[in-house]
């Protein structure tokens, strides 16, 4: 029970769906922009409703070369779900070995490597760019998916999330487990596991976002169109100093490139929230 | 079917705490034995170390004779039934009982009709199906009884299985952990710190305080012949009442007056101060105070029904004792009573280390 | 806790996979990025001379540097506040209509999903000096919107298209914040005469910061580094550096000015200041979890 206030409750809704358009109107102005032709955008202020080009501008972009890119926005789609699953499949597999190590083994220097892991948590890949790019670059994997996955593989935000989680598991499980006789990748198999999987949908859900809507990385290591992302390919397509911004064709890739993430997260919301919020904890 | 010996069992933690110091035990073949005592006595140490859960700092412990300390839980082939159950949430109540066989490498159609047996026998039959979150806490108990039973181990060790459960269930399942125990014949270990559980379930009781065992012996004998302040104060509700006394040429005085002639053999000279020990059982009301009697007035009544608990003030003391009167006796608060304890049920302790001056025999 | 202690290899074998690529992707560029800052590379990339403190005295002594770093300031705060203020309000709002508040919650979560480079592409196309929607309206009352050619407007540009972004992100955990307050305060409150605004000042403000504290160093860790998509894909920094964050300078300095030293410098003082971020968020976490 709580004291209502019609008049308040009206207008709080009022307040949310007008928030709610300001919201939507950047998403809705692009879709209407990739239903345009080039000459009818370029008539004055951007058009309002729909066009009739939305089919032929999305086979344009899908199915050829893109003015700038080199590579038609299907490859691109490609590379961009490559890397995002790379990451997120990467990340949550190294995470779940590693978490399981450190809180459900004692060994020395389990504190130690539990610092080193953990330390990254601190220094995001944009600020170790150079020496990192080096790297990549003597081990070869300039213009490579490895190259593109590997280096936002290290950093322990997946491996926290489930350390938390573990320490929540009731010891008497691994008890009762070793009683029962299971031993260390039984116990995994059989019990954590099983019992991780919330934890690893919603992580699944945190790091395909992260994965697919990088941006710095991509931009370093891929100088060919063959390996470049969605998200980085727009920034060329806008660098245009010679003529006109196509910018039903950008508009219609950002909307591609958007797609994917949205979906997850719309589709998958239930455990997106419960990661971010356990990721507080 | 197994005999267990434990031989200067000790557990000290790496931060040097000690938790055990040195116990001393042999479990017979097909004995429940309880193990009882206050938190932080030890007794869950005691009981993790005999399934293995626990590293043993020093001593031995063997089961039929073989050294087990260094293997794994498993291969103890002991169960062991947790105070929260411990069940595999994503398992169902067949899976639950059959992880153990599956380890183990039995067969599927082997395991299933082993659970099922087992099912039966504990009335589980129709919910080998469900998940633990779809039982109640009655049932889940049974599940973890069966999740042990279905492997017939040498030894079942029980962790307060009955605390989580509401009073009716628990009398209920007690009798009922009694009777498939003995029906089974496998040895048992208890813990509790409930000491009716332990009073009732017990073929012998091992008291525990500080990390030591205080006594070791049948429900009766450590009713009766306590051997030690902790053990007569833990063992029996209500607890014991103290009394500060002073002996002089075989008779106890106490600070009200009071003179209750000594029993022959107690270990105490003339002149010792002495601790005095009376159940609330053992305090009978008589009309008239004289000077073997207590003279007290009534504090505080509780009813039970077929007994009525009597809190009372000594005259002169701050202490309140409880006696244990007839249900059917009127009595109300102010009330004067007369108490007398029967002299042949006095138990005698040192005033300061607490153990028991009676010579063992002369109390029955 | 439980564990398993006799097994003495297996720990490691689980471990191993974490810390080979933490090993070579993070610690070994981190501590070339040290390394480095001691040096000046020659141009030509041949050789390289120790200069001590040189690379960090010359970014003390550039204009330029401060330049970015009051930038980073302007801009962070902005974001930080912007899309906390906008997050708290919006989930205020859905907190008391209860019905739909979850539904909202949906509709309004998604722009977290979106890249922040995209992000600033839509942005950018709304604020188009020749057919931006927005800059039409601007221009209606007065305003003369060119973000290639205005720092100011150019700087609004990357922080309203930030703050698009992330609003969601606080949206989420301030509901889940207010959502987790027990009814029964504000009951208790409601009871004690209190009317919603001070309900809200002396009872579910004082329960959120936590949360508050919280989201305050993530959306600086994003205003820091995240947004670095946003910019390049808008103004690229400019115009005349307007919009040139601190990690916009290093990424400029190594990758297009190939001054190697300067950018390994600027990155140590970097790390140095996100260490310092996340010595404070640990410092929080401390509070609530047991290492």
């Amino acid at each position: 029970m709580r004291y209502r206030r019609p008049g308040l409750d009206a207008i709080s809704h009022i307040l949310l769906i007008l928030a709610l358009l300001a919201f939507s109107l950047p998403v809705w102005l692009a879709i209407i922009a990739a239903t345009h032709d080039q000459s009818s955008l370029y008539t004055g202020t951007a058009p309002l409703w729909f066009g009739d080009q939305g089919l032929d501008n999305f086979r344009a972009i899908l199915s050829e070369p893109v003015a700038r890119l080199g590579t038609d926005v299907a490859r691109l789609l490609f590379n961009s779900t490559v890397m995002a699953l790379g990451i997120a499949c990467g990340k949550i597999f190294i995470a779940i070995l590693a978490a399981y190590a450190i809180v459900f083994f004692r060994f020395p220097l389990r504190r130690l490597c539990f610092w080193l892991i953990f330390i990254t948590l601190m220094l995001p890949v944009e600020v170790r760019i150079m020496p990192t790019y080096k790297i990549a670059a003597d081990l070869n994997l300039l213009n490579s998916y490895a190259g593109l996955i590997l280096p936002l593989i290290a950093s322990a935000t997946a491996t926290f999330l489930f350390r938390q989680f573990y320490m929540t598991v009731p010891p008497e499980l691994l008890e009762a487990a070793r009683v029962d006789g299971a031993g260390p990748w039984r116990f995994l198999r059989d019990i954590l596991l099983p019992l991780s999987k919330t934890n690893i949908a919603a992580l699944f859900v945190i790091m395909f976002l992260y994965g697919w809507n990088q941006y710095l990385w991509p931009l370093l290591i891929t100088t060919e169109s063959d390996y470049m992302t969605i998200v980085v390919s727009l920034k060329r397509m806008l660098s245009s100093a010679d003529n006109l911004v196509p910018w039903q064709a950008v508009m219609a890739t950002a909307l591609l490139a958007m797609l994917p993430p949205v979906a997850v997260i719309v589709l998958m919301q239930r455990y997106f929230v419960k990661g971010l919020v356990d990721a507080e904890k | 079917m197994a005999t267990l010996s434990l031989d200067a069992l000790s557990k000290t933690y790496p931060n040097g705490v000690t938790a055990l110091h040195g116990v001393d035990l042999t479990i017979d073949d097909g004995e429940l034995i309880v193990v009882v005592g206050p938190s932080g006595c030890g007794k869950s140490t005691l009981l993790r170390m005999l399934a293995g859960l626990e590293s043993i700092s020093s001593g031995e412990l063997a089961i039929d004779g073989r050294r087990v300390n260094d293997l794994e839980p498993a291969e103890r082939d002991i169960a062991m039934v947790f105070q929260n159950y411990a069940l595999y949430p994503h398992m169902s109540v067949a899976d639950n009982m059959g992880y153990a066989l599956k380890n183990q490498g039995v067969p599927r159609a082997e395991r299933r009709r082993k659970v099922e047996e087992t099912a039966r026998l504990i009335g589980l039959e129709d919910l080998l199906d469900r998940r633990p979150k779809q039982l109640s806490g009655g049932q889940r108990q049974r599940v973890a009884m069966g999740r042990a039973i279905v492997r017939e181990p040498k030894v079942f060790l029980f962790d307060e299985p009955l605390s989580n459960l509401d009073a009716k269930l628990r009398v209920q399942m007690r009798i009922e952990i009694r009777r498939l125990q003995k029906r089974l014949g496998v040895t048992a270990v208890y813990v509790t710190h409930d000491q009716v559980e332990a009073m009732t379930l017990a073929d012998r009781l091992v008291v525990m305080n500080g990390g030591h065992i205080e006594q070791v012996g049948t429900p009766m004998h450590l009713y009766d012949q306590p051997a030690s302040r902790f053990v007569a104060s833990f063992i029996g509700s209500p607890s014991m009442n103290f009394i500060e006394a002073r002996h002089a040429d075989g008779v106890l005085t106490l600070p009200c007056g009071t003179h209750l002639p000594l029993r022959d053999g107690a270990s105490t000279e003339s002149g010792d101060a002495v601790c005095l020990g009376v159940r609330p059982e053992h305090l009978v009301q008589v009309g008239q105070g004289d000077d073997t009697t207590l003279t007290t007035q009534v504090e505080l009544v509780e009813p039970l029904g077929a007994d009525t608990l009597a809190h009372v003030r000594l005259d002169g003391q701050a202490e309140l004792l409880v006696a244990r009167l007839n249900g059917a006796q009127q009595i109300a608060e102010g009330d004067r009573l007369y108490l007398r304890p029967d002299p042949e049920r006095l138990h005698l302790f040192d005033p300061q280390e607490g153990h028991s001056l009676a010579a063992p025999e002369t109390v029955s | 806790m439980a564990t398993f202690q006799r097994h003495r290899l297996t720990p490691w074998l689980l471990l191993s996979p974490q810390l080979a690529i933490v090993a070579i992707f993070f610690f070994w560029p981190a501590a070339q990025a040290v390394f480095q800052a001691f040096y000046v590379e020659d141009p030509f990339g041949l050789g390289r001379t120790f200069v001590a403190f040189e690379n960090f005295t010359r970014l003390f002594g550039s204009a330029e540097y401060y330049r970015a770093l009051g930038i980073t300031i302007t801009f962070s705060i902005s974001v930080a506040l912007g899309a906390m203020a906008l997050a708290l309000l919006l989930a205020v709002l859905a907190d008391r209509v209860i019905k739909g508040a979850n539904g909202y919650k949906t509709l309004l979560i998604w722009p977290y999903a979106v890249a922040p480079a995209v992000a600033g592409v839509l942005w950018v196309f709304m604020l188009d000096p020749e057919l931006g929607l927005i800059s039409a309206w601007l221009g209606a009352v007065g305003i003369d919107w060119n973000h290639q050619l205005n720092g100011g407007q150019a700087m609004a540009l990357v922080i309203m298209a930030s703050i698009w972004k992330q609003m969601s992100y606080n949206f989420v955990f301030f509901l889940a914040g207010l959502q987790a307050i027990p009814r029964s305060l504000l009951e208790a409150a409601a009871m004690d005469n209190a009317g919603p605004w001070r309900r809200f000042w002396t009872i579910t403000f004082p329960l959120l910061s936590p949360t508050s504290f919280f989201l305050l160093v993530m959306n600086s860790v994003y205003a820091f580094f995240e947004t670095f998509g946003t910019i390049d894909a808008t103004t690229a920094g400019g115009p005349g550096g307007a919009t040139r964050t601190l990690v916009y300078k290093v990424y400029e300095d190594g990758f297009i000015g190939y001054d190697l030293g300067s950018s390994a410098a600027q990155s140590v003082l970097l790390m140095l200041l996100v260490g310092l971020l996340t010595l404070l968020q640990f410092r929080y976490l401390e509070s609530k979890v047991q290492y």
